[in-house]
């Protein structure tokens, strides 16, 4: 197995680098916890569609585990992955 | 802010927190665990304890992914992240949980290819994008996670992706609480059951819980109103002498769970005859492996990984805050030795870690502060 000279840390730049912060503002870890966030599909598709959660921000959700989506539909997303549709209320009548 | 202003609403948590009071025995002291850390979370951040009878005590329980990860697996993910020929991917918080020489992040700045994704997804598109490396995602989390690994797989194995494997971590969260009702260290009343997970799973698996050990399981949500209402709901399973599975979370969690997440897990894992967690020991059949028809794709047979089991620090003592016994300000390090940028301890690394959230929410004032209702 390669091994990295101890001293490699110098040699690093690390001003650019953002660490994944967890701080006192945050409502905990969306992906390795067990957290979930509601979103609202804008644009259907298969295996992904396009989302958009309760605080605007945008993205292609892997909708495979919840079957057909149609615009409006809410969906619980977990990691990226719709784990689940929610009946709180969205378009679908 | 729709879908979630209705369940922060302070008047309702008021009436709520009457109820709560008026049917708690004053003479009895009930202890209730919340099995999940991102309730561990919203409780600390939303004072849920304020709102309670000082004789109804809230027990954080193992639910944080991050926090029961053995030192060991930490320690193999770190050897598989320095070979030269691999690009590591993980989620967040996992970089920052020490193994028994430094982090993944410790790991990076000594130039590791370290990089932290969002979802197993991310990863996938790391190893097309990077076709003459080895991209290994360190899978991690419940029933709640595992669902996305195996469609991460399932994909890889569609696209033939040659390059692509998974140490994989994940756990179930049935065998903890077994566990931790057969221990002798705690005695609970009942038990509020994991949303997200449940969700994944359904409530069925709970039932044992109600039916051999005698104890309420209440489904929660993670909003204040959601924790509030389930506690109520064990109060008035207590004070009826019942003992049932109930569902609060009915907006996301099916009684059944998601059957096709559940199909995907069935095609991509096996249960693993044992694994350690942290504080609570070698469990049986408490985590998933690849199985057979994924082993392609397992980096524990692809890479060679140490392997060796670590003891956890001997200051630490997260296996206690795991199971309930202590309270996280009652560890000898918290706070001092051991904060959320320094931890020594995984249960302060993520923020459903029951030490980092109380850390960040409750360190001043350990006394609870009546909420007039």
């Amino acid at each position: 197995m390669h091994k990295l000279p101890l001293d490699a840390r110098q040699n690093v730049d690390l001003s650019a680098y953002e660490a994944p912060v967890c701080g006192v503002d945050e409502d905990g870890c969306l992906t390795c916890g067990d957290v979930a966030v509601a979103v609202t599909v804008v644009e259907p598709g298969m295996p992904d569609a396009l989302c958009v959660d309760d605080h605007g921000n945008e993205g292609r959700i892997a909708v495979e585990l919840v079957g057909e989506v149609i615009k409006g539909d809410r969906l619980l997303v977990h990691a990226g992955v719709a784990i689940e549709r929610l009946a709180d209320g969205g378009e679908r009548s | 802010m729709r879908f979630v202003d209705e369940y922060r609403n302070a008047e309702l948590a008021s009436t709520l927190a009457t109820k709560i009071a008026e049917i708690t025995d004053p003479d009895r002291h009930y202890k209730i665990m919340e099995v999940c850390g991102g309730h561990t979370h919203t409780i600390y951040k939303h004072g849920i304890e304020d709102y309670l009878p000082a004789n109804v005590e809230l027990v954080h329980g193992p639910g944080c992914p991050v926090c029961v990860i053995p030192m060991g697996r930490v320690d193999d993910g770190i050897a598989l992240a320095e070979r030269d020929d691999v690009i590591f991917t993980c989620f967040g918080d996992m970089m920052r949980v020490p193994g028994s020489s430094g982090s993944l992040l410790d790991a990076k700045a000594r130039g590791a290819d370290v990089r932290f994704v969002y979802s197993p997804l991310d990863a996938l598109k790391v190893a097309r994008d990077n076709p003459d490396k080895q991209v290994v995602f360190f899978a991690i989390g419940f029933e709640t996670t595992a669902p996305s690994t195996a469609l991460t797989l399932m994909r890889a194995k569609a696209e033939g992706l040659a390059n692509f494997s998974v140490f994989c971590n994940h756990v179930t969260i049935v065998p903890p609480v077994k566990a931790i009702l057969d221990s002798p260290d705690l005695r609970l009343d009942g038990f509020l059951g994991p949303g997200h997970v449940s969700t994944v799973i359904g409530c069925r698996p709970y039932e044992f819980v109600a039916r051999s050990y005698g104890k309420p399981v209440v489904v929660a949500g993670f909003e204040p109103l959601d924790i509030l209402q389930a506690i109520y709901q064990v109060m008035v399973q207590l004070a009826e002498g019942r003992c049932e599975v109930e569902n609060q979370y009915t907006r996301a969690v099916r009684y059944e769970g998601n059957v096709e997440a559940l199909k995907a897990m069935e095609r991509t894992f096996e249960l693993r005859p044992y694994f350690e967690w942290r504080g609570l020991g070698f469990i049986s059949q408490s985590a998933l492996k690849l199985n057979d028809s994924y082993a392609d794709f397992d980096a524990e047979l692809r890479f060679e990984v140490p392997g060796i089991r670590v003891a956890d620090p001997k200051a630490c003592q997260c296996g206690e805050v795991l199971k309930g016994v202590i309270k996280p300000y009652e560890c000898k390090v918290f706070g001092t030795a051991c904060t959320p940028e320094t931890p020594i301890g995984t249960c302060m690394v993520s923020p459903e870690g029951a030490c980092a959230a109380y850390y960040n929410y409750g360190r001043f004032s350990r006394e609870r502060v009546k909420v007039e209702v």
